[in-house]
């Protein structure tokens, strides 16, 4: 993180103040130690207990990478199919806008765990019989929640496209652009730059919503968690403080996740940034 | 240079165009008055093609650009074009404004484009302001960007669409001072505005519209001092009342 904030060096004196994000990781750093001394200390939790990461260790790598993976199917997915559904309603062709918002209504309006049911459990039967299979369904289940959150995300980029005047998009057509030039020189820099923030909010709900595949056996961090728990309290071999730790553990991870996402996020609207344009600030 | 014959324009059911024709030969500075409405912002617009005429000719260097085998984008880069609200792309500076129609539709390198917009930036007088953005200049100097922006493609001629009105008084002067230049260096401009004085000391013609059509054209003496049509005559003196 030191050397992203080094490099960063010229654009950080465009913030508003000009050690935000250090501030920001600091504050999470101590609020993170807060919290780890009050459960350690006051509570009289070991969060290191041998005994339950001999037993859960594995469990827990193997959950962290199935909702990475998971993570890194649904993301590029459902911002491609936003994106493209932003832009469809914006679009001055009916045929491409009314399809769009029929989508957008329809994904926003069900309960993603429906999807995710409907998809991994009745998807499959829609592939031939060779391809079918257990991951098939997983796939799809995981493709369920990037279509959910895709209608999110296409209203996040239509308010983008909005946002910019038509003036803009004149100016461009004036000294000669072509549709697709004026777009990418002129309109997109302007929607992203507002389309950003909104869209970091969505990817954080998103990395999260992927423990909705535990409902289908996902086998991802929270899923492996849930299963680890139950047979500890069944089984009889684990005790009921392991609970506090594994959830505090499987919290920690989610948090950092989206947290990364969110700072990486927070680059890119450096990158984006418009001089005289930052608004008020109270 | 600019023709344009027998222009007709329909918004729904309002008929904003009613069969305009002008010519307008190169070097020289026509300006286009006339009531609020009366169609001067549609004709500008018809002649870039933002706005595309339903009949009619639009005709730049003797050839017809409004037909079908013809793109609007190639008729746009011979015709510059200034806007009443400036209309600077606000997520790049003063110089990247001016570079960027040279970049991205003339392909020219980014290095000479730069150059070529630092040299048109100090034309206007804004020589110490290419780092800044829109947002930082103010409507004055926003406008005079503006110019060098649609100066960088090199055009033909230049479309003035109410340059000054959405500008504070005190800013006037700089925008009229660098388009009397312009028309001093032989640029061929058709200027729609309010300002008399711009009108009657720049422009070698008048064109007074009203109502889609054009009323009266003649020098400016003419149309200032004898107008002869009564409606041209009653728009004069609410103006230099």
């Amino acid at each position: 993180m030191a050397t992203a904030e080094a490099t960063l060096g010229r654009q950080t004196e465009r913030a508003p103040f000009p050690h935000a994000s250090a501030i920001r990781i600091t504050e999470a750093l101590v609020g993170g130690t807060i919290f780890v001394v009050v459960l350690e200390v006051f509570l009289g939790f070991n969060l290191l207990d041998p005994a339950l990461w001999s037993l859960y260790g594995s469990v827990f790598l193997a959950g962290i990478v199935r909702t990475l993976t998971y993570i890194a199917l649904v993301l590029p997915v459902s911002v491609s199919i936003g994106f493209a559904l932003g832009w469809a309603r914006v679009s001055r062709f009916r045929a491409l806008a009314w399809p769009a918002t029929v989508y957008v209504e329809f994904f926003r309006g069900v309960p993603p765990l429906v999807i995710v049911i409907f998809a991994s459990i009745l998807g499959p039967n829609l592939f031939p019989e060779r391809f079918q299979s257990v991951q098939l369904g997983l796939i799809l289940g995981a493709l369920a929640i990037g279509l959910h959150s895709a209608s999110f995300q296409g209203e996040i980029f239509r308010a983008g496209f909005q946002s910019v005047p038509r003036g803009q998009l004149e100016a461009a057509q004036a000294i000669g652009m072509q549709p697709l030039q004026s777009m990418r020189s002129v309109v997109l820099p302007q929607a992203l730059r507002l389309s950003l923030p909104p869209l970091s909010n969505e990817f954080a709900v998103l990395i999260k919503d992927t423990s909705l595949m535990a409902i289908i056996s996902g086998g991802e961090l929270f899923h492996r968690s849930q299963l680890f728990m139950d047979q500890s309290v069944l089984t009889g071999t684990g005790q009921l403080h392991w609970l506090f730790i594994v959830w505090t553990a499987v919290a920690a991870v989610y948090f950092v996740m989206t947290f990364t996402v969110t700072r990486a996020m927070r680059l890119l609207e450096r990158k984006y940034h418009a001089r005289g344009l930052e608004g008020i600030s109270i | 240079m600019i023709r344009v014959e027998r222009i007709h324009k329909h918004f729904g059911r309002l008929h904003v165009l009613r069969g305009i024709t002008f010519d307008l030969p190169r070097g020289e500075a026509l300006v286009i008055i006339g009531p609020s409405g009366s169609g001067k912002s549609t004709l500008l617009r018809c002649i870039n093609l933002l706005v595309e005429p339903d009949e009619g000719k639009v005709i730049i260097d003797g050839v017809q650009v409004n037909r079908p085998d013809i793109r609007p984008e190639w008729a746009r880069q011979q015709v510059g074009m200034v806007f009443q609200s400036f209309n600077l792309f606000t997520h790049l500076n003063a110089l990247e404004n001016v570079a960027l129609g040279p970049i991205r539709v003339k392909g020219m390198a980014r290095e000479a484009a730069e150059e070529k917009a630092k040299q048109l930036l100090a034309r206007v007088g804004l020589a110490a302001k290419t780092q800044a953005f829109p947002a930082e200049l103010s409507g004055g100097q926003q406008q005079r960007v503006a110019i060098a922006r649609a100066l960088a493609m090199d055009p033909k001629a230049i479309l003035f669409d109410e340059p000054t009105s959405a500008l504070d008084p005190e800013y006037i002067r700089e925008v009229l001072d660098v388009m009397t230049a312009l028309a001093r260096d032989g640029m061929t401009m058709v200027v729609v505005t309010h300002e008399m004085g711009f009108a009657s000391n720049v422009a070698q013609r008048i064109l007074f519209m009203d109502a889609g059509m054009i009323i009266e054209e003649g020098r400016p003496e003419e149309i200032f001092g004898n107008p002869k049509h009564e409606r041209t005559r009653a728009f004069v003196g609410k103006i230099l009342r």
